[in-house]
């Protein structure tokens, strides 16, 4: 068939596919889903989650199971949310003896009901380069809240946790308001300095926390002691919220929603490969098998028979345990089996046409067994498969999850199975982590059905054009 | 053998074997019988002739022209075509034999494959022999073929699908596909019996034209003796897997010596007034038997009028020339 | 005499989704009790319509768009469904249909299957059934054994006379039969003829017979209809159709030059150049006037008249029309 009469064939399928509702829902998620994975870099909030899934320090300034952000519109107490602020311009000075430090301003407008967890400034820095950070609350008290000098560095993360570094100075600043026998039961170390540098400032502070709502100024001042080789450049600040997130963070505070998008690739991939790849195998079976006969086609009969009645998901578990595979290996484990989905189908149909007065008329002309299998019994089956292959996708994704759940799973890759092994593994239900399970349970059950539905649809479609004549 | 015959047959035969299921041989049933379509026929056709095999359902004519096609393999007899032996054939000279024996079958509507183009449909015998040139010259070809069975414009019909076309119209793609290859013979198997009356003699004066122009011979199968008359020359009647009368056409119904023959020419209507009334005769009892229980001697005996016990006791007649090309297998011809 | 079927101005057509194919376009005859009316015509002719229509079961997409056929005195068209299945089919009309000895069942044996027919509409003690299944077969000319065989085990002979008693045992009086030969050997086919011809004579049945084969319409019919693109081309009996004076319409005319005589050779065959029309735009004026080789001008631009020419000769065909 030339490129036009394909056009026209497409143009068919079209008007037939259009009245089918429940494929038009799976058309329209499917290219959502190409769309999400074709944008995915900027769609990503964390945008390093491919490679740095299971990296520990990618994450660390996130909180731990936190909630994600949108949860505040169902709290009385709004948390506050994990952000990052950027600086404005840098102001530098010149100091005596050809010293220049150089301050970064940060603006952060706190208006939760509680408080941040931490707030992390880091820097770039090269030499040896002492950084202090002062915070200047709406009620205009400023707090100086840390002091570093590291030397020796070399374009290196300076990273400074407020929480760590500025409890002295938060102590220091209660101390201003509670009485000798209230702060007698504090220590410095018992402290969370966030919970003092966003409190009112009052007596009872320490033990009660009334939110300072308004904007707080951060300064960042790097002093350059040789300017010419010392650097202190790309500073932000992060700001450790109790939520975070389009779908909050897992206990290892990987952003879930990041997860998400990265594993929406894997799972069409997983799909779509076994499908196509244990489709095409299954119809081609299925026609050869029949057109030959004879032995052939019972030795290829019993071949079936025997991959037909093994249990697949129960071989997969076995295999990855002991071989503890990569994608593809799982995938081809998976093809081996699924080419039997469409075989009998196809083989039935075959049988009819082995006996279509065209194909005796073909033989009769000369034509040789590739050539009718190829030119004239395969274009009229392949057709069928396409609706084979969207029903094989559902089954190959949940498969892969679980085996993944189980812990077996590819583990260079984000897999939404993974997730959910994640989740288990750190008792998400019990802590009622449910943005941790609900998600990933939710994208494997909505992709699988976007493919039942086109399955159905195309079935529904191309089953009367399945006529032999 | 004469220069002047192009297929031979001698003494072909074709028995099926069903198969022994499994469960028969445990049960020790014993084997269904051997299907004997065709049980030992032999004949010549002469270059350019055009052959009639005559037959009801169950005589074997489908069968002997699957068996000259090829199409399947005889249980014994030999079979020559333009002088040489061809009753079994290599890869190599089977795929030779198939340019030049070319087939006509008998559904125009199953024949072509639907999702096939015409040009595609015609352009298949090329591909498979690799002949044909370029593009341009394969074009050729094909307007050419068309052009031959009389389908004008060419060009307008290669662009369409077969379901496009009528009944008469494919068996004229059908013809024309034979045709690309240049073929020696053709075999035509009841290629009207599906198209309209008003149509059927088009076709078969478009296929007896394009025999004379391109010197082709033909075995026309049908079961149809009044087109069989105006259309061939000569004719071989068959009866369960044997033929029971051959010779000349005209010869053959004017003064059928057989029979069978006589019963089949008796028993076809006529567009004739004053017959409604009329209880036709019909000394011929009962159906054809089944080709799995061939009756003993003269297969025809158990239906035959004038059969007598020595028809089913003595061996089956061999075929008798009594002169003029003109040849049966009754042994008791002159007596009724 | 009273004609036993009346068709007035019938009118069907198939609703399709290229448009409304007008395969019966105003047909009207009378089928007198003892008569044989044969229908003949080319595929797309309508004469298979025709059956299933006078039996009122149009094939969907078909629906009837005007006219009548009248049974027993009252027009079968507007009764309802469950009147019709009970006192009009197979009760007064029946139908052989075309291919129909292949469509008996393969699981259950013949007695069954014709058990199971009679008693839909005649509930009666089975033996009085059986006695009366083993009657109709021996009047078909099949021993009553035949009942304890599958349809398999059959010829196809054997099975079009079963096909043909089953058709008949509920006594009706027209019966239609629609190609009941064509997958016949011509042996077996004019043993068919003639048991028909005796069955007619023993019950007093008219047939409707509808063939493409129009020599077989000259050993059955007494009268014949020739369909042409859902309309009359001629009627006429046999004698006027087939006799030495030849029928009145072009069609007819070629047709019956097409069809080869066996005992005599007369020349070579004729044909009709040309396709079959188009029934959803057939061709304006005479429908056949595109392949007629006597066309006039007035041919393509009107309709000819359904006229008389002579008593029960009818022909649609401005050449008699003008005389």
């Amino acid at each position: 068939m030339s490129a036009k009469d394909f056009g026209f064939w497409l143009r068919d399928f079209w008007n037939d596919f259009k009245r089918e509702r429940s494929g038009l829902v799976g058309l329209a998620i499917l290219v959502l889903s190409v769309l999400v994975v074709a944008f995915e870099p900027l769609l990503l909030p964390w945008g390093e989650v491919n490679t740095k899934w299971r990296s520990i320090d990618y994450w660390q300034d996130n909180s731990a199971s936190a909630p994600p952000a949108w949860t505040n519109a169902f709290r009385g107490e709004k948390l506050a949310v994990t952000t990052r602020l950027q600086p404005g311009k840098p102001e530098e000075l010149e100091l005596d003896g050809g010293v220049k430090t150089v301050r970064y301003d940060f603006s952060y407008k706190f208006s939760a009901d509680k408080p941040p967890l931490d707030i992390i400034v880091h820097g770039l820095a090269t030499g040896d380069v002492p950084v202090s950070v002062t915070m200047e609350r709406p009620d205009g008290q400023v707090l100086e809240l840390a002091q570093r000098f590291e030397q020796g560095l070399q374009d290196s993360d300076l990273r400074i946790s407020l929480d760590n570094e500025g409890r002295e100075s938060a102590f220091g600043f209660v101390k201003q308001f509670e009485s000798e026998e209230a702060l007698a039961s504090i220590t410095p170390d018992a402290i969370r300095s966030t919970d003092i540098i966003f409190n009112e400032g009052r007596a009872g502070m320490a033990t009660e926390f009334k939110a300072l709502k308004g904007e707080y100024k951060l300064s960042v001042t790097a002093m350059l002691l040789d300017p010419a080789q010392f650097k202190y450049e790309k500073p932000y600040v992060a700001v450790s919220g109790a939520v975070s997130g389009v779908l909050g963070t897992d206990n290892m505070k990987r952003d879930i929603f990041s997860g998400l998008v990265a594993g929406l690739k894997w799972a069409l991939l997983i799909g779509l490969l076994t499908s196509i790849v244990s489709v095409l195998i299954g119809v081609f079976y299925g026609i050869i098998s029949a057109y030959y006969g004879g032995v052939v086609d019972t030795v290829m009969q019993f071949v079936f028979q025997l991959f037909n009645g093994i249990p697949v998901l129960p071989v997969l578990i076995v295999v990855s345990a002991i071989f503890k595979p990569s994608i593809w290996f799982i995938i081809s484990v998976m093809v081996i089996f699924f080419w039997v989905g469409p075989v009998m189908t196809v083989r039935s149909m075959a049988l009819q046409i082995k006996e279509e007065t065209y194909i005796e008329a073909a033989k009769a002309l000369g034509a040789n067994n590739r050539r009718i299998i190829f030119k004239h019994m395969a274009p009229i089956l392949l057709p069928y498969s396409f609706a084979s292959m969207a029903l094989s996708v559902p089954s190959a994704i949940v498969y892969e999850s679980s085996v993944s759940l189980l812990g077996l799973g590819d583990a260079t890759i984000v897999t939404w199975g993974q997730i959910l092994h994640d989740a288990m593994q750190g008792s998400a239900i019990l802590n009622g982590v449910w943005w941790w399970i609900i998600p990933p349970g939710l994208c494997i059950a909505i992709l699988g059905m976007t493919f039942a539905f086109l399955g159905f649809a195309m079935d529904k479609i191309l089953q009367p054009k399945l006529r032999t004549r | 053998m004469n220069d002047d015959i192009i297929l031979r047959v001698e003494d072909l035969k074709k028995h099926f074997q069903p198969h022994q299921t499994f469960s028969q041989s445990i049960t020790g049933q014993k084997k269904r019988k051997v299907v004997k379509a065709v049980d030992g026929v032999t004949f010549d056709i002469r270059k350019g002739e055009i052959f009639g095999l005559i037959g009801e359902s169950g005589s074997g004519k489908t069968t002997t022209g699957k068996l000259v096609m090829k199409l399947i393999e005889p249980t014994s007899g030999k079979m020559f075509f333009a002088g040489e032996e061809v009753t079994s054939l290599e890869k190599e000279a089977l795929k030779a034999y198939r340019r030049k024996v070319q087939m006509i079958f008998q559904d125009p509507y199953a024949s072509m494959n639907p999702r096939f183009k015409i040009r595609d449909v015609l352009e298949e015998p090329l591909v498979i022999h690799k002949l044909g040139g370029d593009r341009t010259s394969r074009e050729q070809a094909l307007i050419k073929a068309l052009t031959e069975v009389k389908m004008n414009p060419p060009e307008e019909f290669l662009g369409r699908w077969p379901h496009m076309l009528s009944g008469g119209q494919r068996q004229r793609v059908a013809t024309a596909r034979t045709l690309i290859l240049n073929p020696m013979m053709l075999v035509a198997d009841e290629p009207v019996s599906m198209i309209d009356l008003s149509t059927r003699a088009e076709i078969l004066h478009m296929m007896k034209d394009v025999q004379r122009e391109l010197n082709l011979t033909y075995l026309y199968i049908t079961h149809d003796l009044s087109t069989a008359r105006y259309f061939t020359d000569r004719i071989a009647v068959m009866y369960l897997g044997r033929i029971v009368e051959m010779g000349p056409a005209d010869m053959i119904i004017d003064d059928p010596k057989h029979p069978y023959t006589k019963a089949l020419i008796d028993a076809v209507p006529e567009p004739e007034s004053g017959k409604v009334d009329v209880i036709k005769e019909l000394p011929i009892s009962g159906e054809i038997p089944s080709p799995a229980n061939i009756p003993s001697g003269c297969r025809f005996h158990t239906r035959c009028p004038y059969a007598k016990p020595e028809c089913s006791e003595l061996p089956e007649p061999e075929l008798e020339d009594i002169g003029g090309g003109h040849l049966h297998a009754c042994r008791r011809w002159k007596e009724i | 005499m009273e004609p036993i079927l009346k068709v007035e101005d019938l009118r069907m057509h198939y609703h399709t989704s290229k448009g409304a194919v007008k395969a019966i376009d105003g047909i009207t005859f009378n089928l007198m009790p003892g008569e044989t009316l044969g229908l003949v015509g080319e595929s797309g002719c309508g004469k298979t319509s025709m059956g299933c229509s006078i039996l009122r079961m149009p094939s969907p997409p078909g629906r009837y768009e005007g006219g009548k056929v009248v049974m027993g005195g009252r027009d079968i068209l507007p009764l309802p469904e469950k009147e019709v299945r009970k006192d009009i089919r197979w009760e007064e009309i029946s139908m052989v249909f075309q291919g129909a000895m292949n469509c008996l069942t393969p699981v259950y044996t013949i007695g069954k299957q014709m058990l199971e027919t009679l008693m839909e509409h005649r509930p009666m003690d089975k033996p009085q059934a059986e006695e009366l299944i083993k009657e109709y077969l021996g009047l078909v000319g099949l021993p009553p054994e035949v009942a304890q065989r599958y349809p398999h085990e059959l010829s196809g002979g054997m099975k079009q006379r079963i096909v043909i008693a089953t058709a008949l045992f509920l006594k009706p009086k027209v019966v239609i039969l629609d190609e009941p030969t064509t997958a016949l050997d011509v042996i077996v086919q004019a043993q068919i003829i003639n048991l028909l011809k005796k069955l007619k004579k023993t019950f007093d049945l008219s047939f409707i017979f509808i063939t493409h084969d129009l020599a077989l319409e000259a050993e059955i019919s007494d009268r014949l209809l020739v369909m042409y693109a859902g309309k009359i081309a001629e009627l006429g009996t046999n004698e006027q159709v087939f006799g030495k004076k030849g029928p009145a319409h072009p069609y007819t005319e070629r047709l019956l030059q097409a069809t080869p005589l066996l005992h005599k050779k007369v020349g070579s065959l004729s044909f009709i150049p040309g396709t079959p029309p188009d029934l959803i735009s057939p061709p304006k004026g005479c429908r056949f006037n595109p392949r007629c080789h006597k066309v006039m001008d007035v041919c393509r631009e009107q309709e000819p008249p359904l006229v008389e020419i002579e008593p029960g000769h009818q022909v649609a065909c401005w050449l008699c029309a003008k005389k």
